[in-house]
């Protein structure tokens, strides 16, 4: 409804910003209108999210809400039962299980990918996900492990791809 | 297929034998002496000419050294036929050459006592061959490395550093220990004109080390069992992060015992080494998100006594009390310290008897094992009380090996195949320290194989089919694993991005090993119910032999 008043008001912006119309009908400003700007952040790629989190400061706590990634978590799979988010904001976050698992899982398997395993790439990125939390509880304790600083981390292996 | 006739006449005179190149047969009775294994890579090559071919391939590969403008001038103008056709391919390109030099291949020539070793070593320091047929293995990747003569020499040097190897091990065995120790003083020299950063110069020198451990220093190990259980944790930690063996054990594991577990509300999970419980908290995410919620979870985990009095158990038990909190599963945590497996009483683990029990052994029932099958050892104490215990499921994972054989050269043997296929693996890992670590994790291992005899000697690792003979006269009965856990095995090595590791179904149960030589296996089994079991006791002598 409003929608098509700005977009109609947008097509003919060319001819009407000057003079008396600029009064009448106020410019569209998506800023202000943060229920589209959800809507349209919700459908982007994680790339595009990350660029259009350093837009303004609008934007980046919009694209830093957990929502946005849950979408990205799992988009191209049936929707999870409920249960899964609390399961998730417990371990971390929506975000923080895209970044670490989802993406370097989807991206590693992609060469190998068959359709049916979409859900399955996401339950073995929670499981890691999983296993990663239970790793940085360890490391807030004050175990002290004597080999260097940087506490062995599970997920190591998916920040660096090795090429054999 | 075109064919180069005066080929056929300069390879024949050259190679000294005569050669039925140059008429081809009709296809029909070519097709019967193919080299099968050839055929699969994509080469058809008559069995009969593998040898042939071998040679011809060898002179191709120094012409290409030597005269490296004239090869240049043939890759870019001369036509090709067929390549598939392996022997008149080469041959077409020998003809462009005048005249091929003499190849310096006096090893090649050696007769080596051992070729199965040699060869297999050779596989696993490259990799893409391990398919080919055993002579063309050998000689095409001598080929290939012998490209720079340093590289010759070295690759020399490192046959015949196993050659020695096996050789000492054999002295060893006979009890001849002054020859063994020139043999050692040899290796050590040979040692340093190999490389010892990666390939078979490493893995020598871990088994070098092992047999002068126990030459001099007998059967006890020196100190390298007496690790502390901090250390072995730090070590086992590091293992876990470098390559995929423990993550595939503990994923499977976890899919067996997740499925066993599958409509109950009390479960009870034993597990017989909790290191830093890593295995865990897949499952109790896994059965958080069950369909119906959580169950009750209780988990005891065995480990060793922490010297300092540090209760190492009981933190590890309160991390994933943690954890199991801040997903909403009911979590209870017990621990047991025992130095030895067998030190365990089943009282200790104080077993409801109506939750739900599943037994998980990463890698430890092959301590209990003794060299002689006759004698009563623990493993047969053990697996009683295990199965008194009734669990809905046992999660097996042994390594894939066969380290508890009497004879010393034989399992010197087995094990020189086995921890090179396994640091050739290691190979993948760039992640440091984790891979230094891991390596470390693994010479303690071969120490303890090689240096090691009676008790002291922990690491006597048995094959599957041994596990399957023990565990059924035991009273248990197979449970296969299934395609779940089978799928979440395969995408885990895709996740590792190294080429090498494959993941086989063995009637049931999952193994997984580096380029089709299984390293290590993973098997769930059921406990017979006592009234089956009883009808077993009608047929005599099943369960008492053959332990």
């Amino acid at each position: 409804m409003v929608q098509y008043h700005h977009r109609g008001c947008h097509r003919q912006g060319n001819h009407e910003t000057v003079g008396e119309n600029k009064e009448k009908r106020p410019k569209f400003f998506i800023n202000d209108h943060v229920d589209i700007l959800i809507e349209i952040l919700k459908r982007l790629d994680c790339r595009s999210l990350c660029v259009a989190a350093s837009v303004c400061r609008l934007w980046c706590t919009i694209a830093r809400n957990d929502s946005l990634w849950e979408n990205l978590c799992f988009r191209h799979v049936s929707p999870p039962p409920t249960s899964v988010r609390s399961v998730v904001l417990a371990l971390g976050g929506y975000k923080r299980l895209y970044m670490g698992c989802v993406r370097p899982v989807r991206s590693r398997l992609g060469r190998a990918r068959r359709a049916s395993w979409a859900r399955d790439e996401v339950q073995l990125s929670l499981s890691l996900f999983c296993v990663d939390y239970y790793e940085r509880l360890g490391g807030s304790n004050s175990n002290g492990r004597v080999v260097g600083e940087s506490s062995p981390s599970s997920l190591m292996f998916l920040c660096k791809p090795v090429n054999v | 297929m075109v064919l180069y006739d005066d080929s056929a006449t300069l390879a024949g005179s050259c190679s000294g034998s005569s050669s039925s190149f140059s008429s081809k047969p009709p296809p029909m009775q070519q097709q019967q002496d193919i080299d099968d294994l050839l055929a699969g890579a994509g080469y058809k090559v008559r069995s009969s000419e593998l040898r042939k071919v071998a040679h011809r391939l060898e002179r191709l590969e120094t012409a290409m050294v030597n005269s490296p403008a004239d090869f240049s001038q043939l890759a870019s103008d001369t036509i090709h036929y067929n390549p598939s056709d392996l022997a008149s391919w080469v041959d077409s390109l020998l003809s462009e050459f005048a005249e091929a030099p003499p190849c310096p291949s006096e090893f090649i020539m050696d007769p080596v006592t051992n070729q199965t070793v040699v060869n297999d070593v050779w596989t696993t320091t490259n990799p893409n061959m391990s398919q080919v047929h055993q002579n063309i293995s050998y000689e095409l990747q001598s080929l290939n490395n012998q490209l720079t003569v340093v590289t010759a020499m070295e690759e020399d040097s490192g046959i015949r550093l196993v050659h020695m190897l096996m050789t000492c091990a054999e002295c060893v065995q006979r009890g001849d220990f002054s020859l063994a120790t020139s043999f050692l003083k040899d290796m050590q020299g040979l040692l340093t004109r190999v490389n010892t950063v990666c390939g078979i110069g490493k893995v020598a020198g871990h088994f070098i080390d092992a047999l002068s451990r126990r030459i001099f220093q007998g059967f006890g190990g020196g100190s390298i069992n007496g690790g502390s259980s901090y250390e072995n944790e730090i070590l086992y930690h590091h293992f876990y992060e470098a390559c995929p063996y423990l993550k595939f054990a503990h994923f499977t594991a976890n899919q067996a015992i997740l499925e066993a577990f599958d409509g109950d509300d009390c479960v009870h999970v034993v597990d017989f080494n909790l290191m830093h419980g890593l295995q865990w908290p897949a499952l109790i995410q896994a059965l958080a998100l069950r369909p119906g919620g959580p169950p009750l979870l209780r988990l005891t985990g065995i480990g060793p006594p922490s010297p300092d009095g540090r209760d190492s158990l009981r933190e590890i038990g309160l991390r994933l009390a943690e954890l199991a909190r801040s997903v909403n599963v009911r979590f209870a945590f017990r621990g047991v310290a025992a130095s030895r497996l067998e030190d365990v009483k089943p009282w200790m683990l104080q077993v409801n008897p109506k939750e739900s029990v599943a037994v998980n052994s990463i890698m430890q029932l092959h301590r209990l094992l003794g060299s002689d099958s006759n004698l009563n050892y623990p493993i047969e104490t053990v697996l009683s009380w295990i199965r008194s215990l009734n669990p809905k499921i046992m999660t097996v994972v042994e390594q894939e090996a066969n380290h508890n054989q009497p004879g010393f050269l034989d399992r010197f043997t087995e094990a020189l195949h086995y921890y090179s296929t396994m640091f050739d693996s290691l190979e993948a890992c760039t992640v440091e320290p984790d891979k230094t670590l891991a390596e470390i994790y693994i010479q303690r291992e071969i120490t303890n194989v090689v240096s090691c005899e009676g008790p002291a000697r922990v690491e006597r690792h048995e094959p599957l089919a041994k596990w399957r003979t023990r565990l059924s006269g035991a009273g248990f009965r197979p449970s296969h694993l299934g395609s779940n856990a089978y799928k979440q095995a395969s995408m885990l090595l895709t996740l590792f991005s190294a080429e090498g590791y494959s993941v086989e179904e063995n009637e049931g149960c999952l193994t997984l090993g580096w380029h089709s030589r299984p390293l290590i296996a993973a098997s769930a089994w059921q406990a017979v119910s006592h009234a089956s079991a009883a009808l077993d006791t009608h047929r005599p002598a099943q369960s008492k032999a053959g332990k």
